[in-house]
């Protein structure tokens, strides 16, 4: 079952300037104790088109997480201009937050952004060369889109069962061992990353 | 008879396994598969019952739902109280629920509000021991006990009263176990298999009582379930699934002999379910004819494979009612209401139908009572299914004793009402923690978040609670401040592989967004189905390398954006943990410097916010350059807040010294801020500071001045401390390389309480360091050690004791919540707790985490709270005292310990008969001992079990009081 569920997640100062840093105001339930920290990401998505343009802003590690009902402010600098294609600088995109446990991704949270003017000018006739200290961020707040994905909480006896599930190769599945993992480029080989569907399997 | 398939039940096609009525009949629950796991839901019961009910808009359908199972439901079953719902799955786990009051109607984040939950159920235990699918669950006839049964071939029975305690593993079935039932007075519980079997336990010793094979000997195992059933009366077992001359039948067990003479025949297929009517009947009495009672008989639904359902009495030789086609697919599941008049009857179909019955039909269904008589007088009193429960019944003796209970009682009704009121108003209830309403926090938030690094430089917060939940069971603070090395693996490994995966992800927004018609982003947003295809494309996407990052490129078209990121809002990122893997390497540095960067920034607030959790992590003993780093700081920040304070010497050294004399209680705000970072506090530093003096009180003429390496004695550094009050000084010499010594006066007297005594018994052997030392109101010296342990003397015996150690796995142990008075929750101040800090909240996760039996539980518990007690005593502390004894009391009283609780009594009582050899003293650290006993005996009074000592205290006091 999933131990952690996003109850809400508030939008902090909002619009704001493109360089001012995004601010989301996190709450979250935990059903029982978790033995380890979550891990929170903020994604701002450059460009539509290829996800070799998502900055991540930044990333935290959140514990502990006793059973219970909590929040904290999650703070991260605006993205970083130059890594921003300049046709997509101005217009719609995505800020993502995701939270993963021991890896696994459990929720992702998605707003729309829209980068616009504030000057009726600059509107009308954007420069060639996006001037960014004139833009304003408008975060869609009132439509998160939540998608949730089916993970293993428990580490101990399940993740024992994955790391003997996978293909024998995986040798180096001992602790601690940074062998990189070679040809297969699954995260699943990873102890506890498994993906949803090896999980039907075991 | 009215018949009613309600449409809105369903699971959305998915098949439902499993239907029970709430007791109370305004509810019932489904169990079944759901989207992407198993489903719980709970409907409301009167849109069933009343058409008027059902358009009425207002009235909501669906309470809540729960889809916490991993996989299928199999059973879903309230217990008898109707306090709890219990539910099983292919999961192999079961979960116990019960409803949540604090909160009120709640959406779920990011779902169009549709799916209100009216009602908040959670997860209170979850019980794992069965290693296979669970296929049913029943809760004994008084609550006492849950038992399931499942794949792995075993029958679990689980102690109710304490989850997830399991009294016994019943092994014997040699096939998959797929239904089970409670003898209706305890004494047995049935359970039936694919092995061909039926077997009887009996749940004095949890031994078979005996095995049916013969009537199975045919069957094969075909049906999902084999849901038996046992008779109200208590006379008859009806099994499923069962072969008589090549037809299947529902097998009648008589419980005398266990015979089988008779069954259930017609259905044309395996007979997968049988449930008994609660009532027992008794014949309508027509007007007119003579009042001869009749036999009293019992009724029973059959469901089969067939799809076709029947309904018996045992009066009749056939069936009262046959439903054919009432279902597309096999009936999994009967529950009847608890006016035994209706029953719902679910299917694999996913649908489920109501059968609403008259009197006439089924007769007069006798009252409880009537049942209960008829129990009594077929098998007598049961002592088997005696239970605490039962206690309630036990004569009250004393008439203050029943003042007592009734108080209680008034006393649970006003918290239901409160609660009731709180439900109403939601916002508030939860909106307020230690007082402090829900805006200030989020006000604040930022501010007061704690924010610390971990041992790779990450960030990391601490999240701030702001409401525990409401579930006994749960360890609510389960501090872990070691990162596990699980999590750290993961980390390291993912970063080594995740530039790999970069290619990989690429391709799934280009493909997704091409194949996507163009709706509007927000339209787009609440069409899609979340996550639905999401782990077959990233399957699909990881699969295929070929179609990477270039086809991407190679897209001539501007795809239109909202389609592009449609994918990214359901698209699992297969970044992990610490890899910033999908940006280019340059961001990577960049991200890397800004990291760096921050690192310096956020030093300062790391440390004037860290608690004492982050300081555990900073190895204290090595003076490596980042602790040094953070003594300069530190040393700013307390210049900065000391500032006036008379200085000899250049540099002040952070020590923090809480002294609570009364003189120094306006500085203690100050002293108490600065006693949080730990690594500062090496009393004396090696190093820079020579000479540094503390400041005891806002009185600027009491300080105390400390000499490093004054003289140097055959190679031994000594410091010189001096006391400075009021012009008047003391000195002593400390030996600095044991680090440590300590001169303590009791400032206020003028009497030196502790003068060069040595500390070599604690200290020996170990390079620990003192890490505080602190004066209690009494003059008690109090002195914390590296390790976490807390000494005090105790200048009676002049020895150091142990008062406090952070890694007592005693404390980590205890559990007493269920005995704290809820509105004290831990808020209990004084120079234990200071001395302690986090340890009293830190613990009680035990049970859960190593599964410790309650037994165990209850021994450590206990100790702890002993311990407590004793060393609130030893630094007397009279508030503490009072605190930990009513405490230990409390959880004697709920655990049931006489004994102990008798010895408490009898200290705290004394002799009632004056007598000079008597060695008892009348106050304990300032207590009067028998107003103690006074504050105690309402405690004990709440235990009917102790109402006889609670009278001989209370007609003791009452004799000393009229003298």
């Amino acid at each position: 079952m999933a131990k952690v569920s996003v109850l809400n997640v508030a939008v902090l100062e909002n619009p704001s300037p493109f360089h001012s840093p995004f601010r989301f105001e996190i709450s979250f339930e935990c059903s029982e104790a978790l033995a380890d920290d979550l891990e929170w990401k903020i994604i701002y998505v450059g460009s539509a088109e290829s996800e070799e343009f998502d900055q991540i802003l930044d990333s935290v590690l959140v514990g502990p997480v006793p059973a219970g009902r909590h929040m904290f402010i999650f703070q991260a600098d605006a993205p970083n201009p130059s890594l921003i294609p300049e046709t997509d600088a101005v217009g719609v995109t995505v800020v993502l937050i995701t939270c993963t446990y021991h890896g696994q991704e459990f929720i992702r949270v998605g707003y729309y952004v829209n980068n616009e003017y504030l000057t009726p000018e600059l509107r009308e006739h954007p420069p060639l060369k996006p001037d960014f200290s004139q833009l304003q961020r408008n975060i869609l707040a009132s439509n998160p889109r939540v998608t949730r994905f089916h993970i293993n909480w428990d580490n101990t006896t399940d993740r024992l069962e994955a790391v003997e599930n996978q293909a024998p190769a995986l040798g180096c599945g001992a602790p601690l061992s940074c062998t990189p993992v070679k040809g297969l480029g699954l995260p699943g080989c990873i102890p506890g990353l498994l993906p949803e569907n090896s999980m039907d399997c075991i | 008879m009215k018949l009613l398939k309600p449409t809105w039940v369903n699971h959305n096609g998915k098949p439902i396994f499993s239907v029970d009525i709430h007791p109370d009949g305004t509810k019932f629950a489904t169990g079944g598969q759901g989207q992407d796991s198993g489903k719980v839901v709970i409907w409301n019961m009167s849109p069933v019952l009343q058409e008027d009910d059902e358009k009425d808009e207002n009235i909501p359908k669906m309470l809540c739902q729960m889809d916490n199972h991993l996989a299928c439901v199999n059973c879903v079953r309230w217990s008898n109280s109707g306090m709890y719902l219990a539910s099983g799955g292919d999961d192999k786990l079961i979960m116990v629920w019960k409803r949540a009051t604090y909160i009120g109607p709640s959406t779920v984040f990011g779902s169009s509000g549709k799916l209100a939950n009216v009602e908040q159920w959670r997860c209170v235990s979850i019980l794992r021991s069965h290693s296979g699918d669970v296929m049913d669950v029943a809760w004994s006839p008084h609550d006492a006990w849950l038992a399931s049964c499942s794949v792995d071939n075993t029958v679990v029975i689980w102690n109710a009263v304490k989850f997830p305690e399991i009294l016994a593993t019943l092994r014997g079935h040699s096939g998959l176990v797929k239904g089970l039932t409670w003898d209706p007075v305890g004494k047995y519980i049935a359970s039936q298999a694919d092995d061909r079997s039926l077997k009887v336990w009996r749940t004095l010793d949890w031994q078979l009582e005996t095995s049916i094979t013969k009537p199975f000997d045919e069957c094969g195992g075909t049906t999902h379930v084999l849901r038996l059933s046992w008779s109200p009366d208590g006379h008859y077992l009806v099994s499923a699934h069962a072969m008589n001359n090549s037809g299947p039948t529902a097998q009648i067990i008589e419980r005398e002999g266990w015979k089988t003479n008779m069954d259930f025949v017609g259905h044309r297929k395996a007979v997968t379910v049988v449930k008994f009517n609660p009532k027992i009947f008794k014949k309508k009495q027509k007007n007119g004819s003579s009042a001869k009672p009749s036999c009293p008989y019992c009724c029973c639904a059959v469901g089969s494979k067939d799809r076709s359902l029947s309904v018996w009495l045992t009066c009749l030789k056939r069936p009262l009612v046959v439903i054919h086609e009432l279902f597309d697919k096999s009936i999994m599941d009967i529950s009847w209401t608890l006016n035994g008049l209706g029953i719902l009857v679910c299917s694999m179909d996913g649908s489920v139908a109501f059968l609403d019955f008259s009197q006439d039909e089924l007769g007069d269904p006798l009252s409880e009572e009537e049942k209960s008589r008829i129990h009594q007088s077929t098998y007598g009193k049961s002592l088997a299914i005696m239970t605490e429960a039962q206690l309630s019944t036990a004569v009250i003796e004393n008439p203050e004793m029943l003042k007592y209970q009734r108080r209680q009682q008034q006393q649970q009704l006003d918290q239901k009402s409160t609660t009731a009121r709180e439900t109403g108003s939601t916002a508030s209830v939860a909106g307020v923690v230690n007082g402090e309403s829900l805006e200030d926090i989020r006000k604040n938030l930022l501010k007061k978040q704690v924010e610390t690094r971990t041992a790779d430089g990450r960030r990391r917060i601490t999240p701030l609670c702001i409401a525990q939940l409401d579930t006994g069971d749960f360890s609510t603070a389960f501090f872990n401040s070691i990162p596990l090395s699980g999590s750290l693996v993961g980390t390291m490994l993912s970063s080594q592989s995740s530039p790999q995966l970069l290619p990989l992800d690429s391709s799934t927004p280009n493909s997704f967004g091409a194949s996507k018609p163009s709706i509007e982003p927000v339209a787009a947003a609440g069409t899609r189905p979340a996550g639905d295809s999401v782990s077959k494309d990233s399957v699909n996407a990881t699969s295929t390398p070929a179609a990477s990052s270039p086809s991407v490129l190679t897209t001539p078209s501007k795809i239109e954006p909202m389609k592009a990121f449609d994918s990214r809002f359901t698209e699992r990122s297969k970044a992990t943990p610490g890899a910033p893997a999908l940006t280019s390497v340059t961001p990577t540095a960049v991200e890397r410097l800004k990291e760096q960067n921050l690192v310096k920034e956020l030093r300062p607030r790391d440390l004037l916010e860290s608690s004492s959790d982050s300081d555990e992590k900073v190895p204290v003993t090595k003076p490596s350059s980042l602790s040094k780093r953070k003594l300069e700081l530190e040393v700013e920040t307390v210049e900065k807040k000391k500032k006036g304070r008379p200085r000899k010497d250049s540099r002040l050294m952070p020590v923090s010294l809480s002294v609570q004399s009364p003189a120094a209680l306006t500085a203690e705000k100050d002293t108490m801020c600065l006693s949080v970072p730990a690594p500062a506090l090496k009393l004396p530093m090696p190093g820079p500071q020579r000479a540094f003096t503390l400041q005891v009180s806002s009185d600027p003429s009491m300080y105390i001045e400390v000499e490093n390496e004054v003289t140097a004695v055959g190679g031994v550094k000594l410091s010189r401390l001096k006391c400075n009050r009021e012009g008047k000084e003391w000195e002593t010499v400390l030996t600095s390389r044991i680090l440590t010594a300590a001169g303590s006066w009791d400032v206020h007297r003028q009497v030196v309480v502790v003068k060069e005594e040595s500390l070599h018994s604690i200290l020996a052997g170990s390079d620990m360091t003192v890490s505080q030392i602190l004066l209690t109101q009494h003059g008690i010296p109090v002195m914390n050690l590296s390790d976490g342990k807390a000494y005090c003397f105790n200048p009676s015996l002049s020895t150091w004791n142990l008062v406090s150690d952070k890694q007592d796995s005693l404390a980590q142990c205890a559990d007493f919540r269920s005995s704290l008075p809820p509105q004290d929750a831990m808020l209990c101040s004084g120079p234990l707790a200071i001395v302690q800090g986090r340890a009293t909240t830190s613990g009680r996760q035990a049970a859960r985490l190593f599964s410790v039996p309650h037994v165990v539980q209850q021994e450590t518990t206990l100790a702890y709270l002993e311990s407590q007690v004793a060393a609130a005593l030893t630094l007397q502390s009279s508030h503490e005292y009072r605190h930990w004894l009513l405490l230990y009391a409390r959880y004697l009283v709920n655990e049931g310990f006489e004994y102990r609780l008798r010895e408490i009594c009898k200290d705290l009582l004394g002799p009632v008969h004056y007598s000079t050899g008597s060695q008892w003293e009348s106050t304990v650290v300032g207590l009067r001992k028998r107003e103690l006993l006074k504050e105690l005996l309402p405690v004990i009074g709440q235990n009917l079990r102790f109402q006889r000592l609670f009278t001989e205290c209370q007609e003791q006091l009452d004799i000393l009081r009229d003298k």
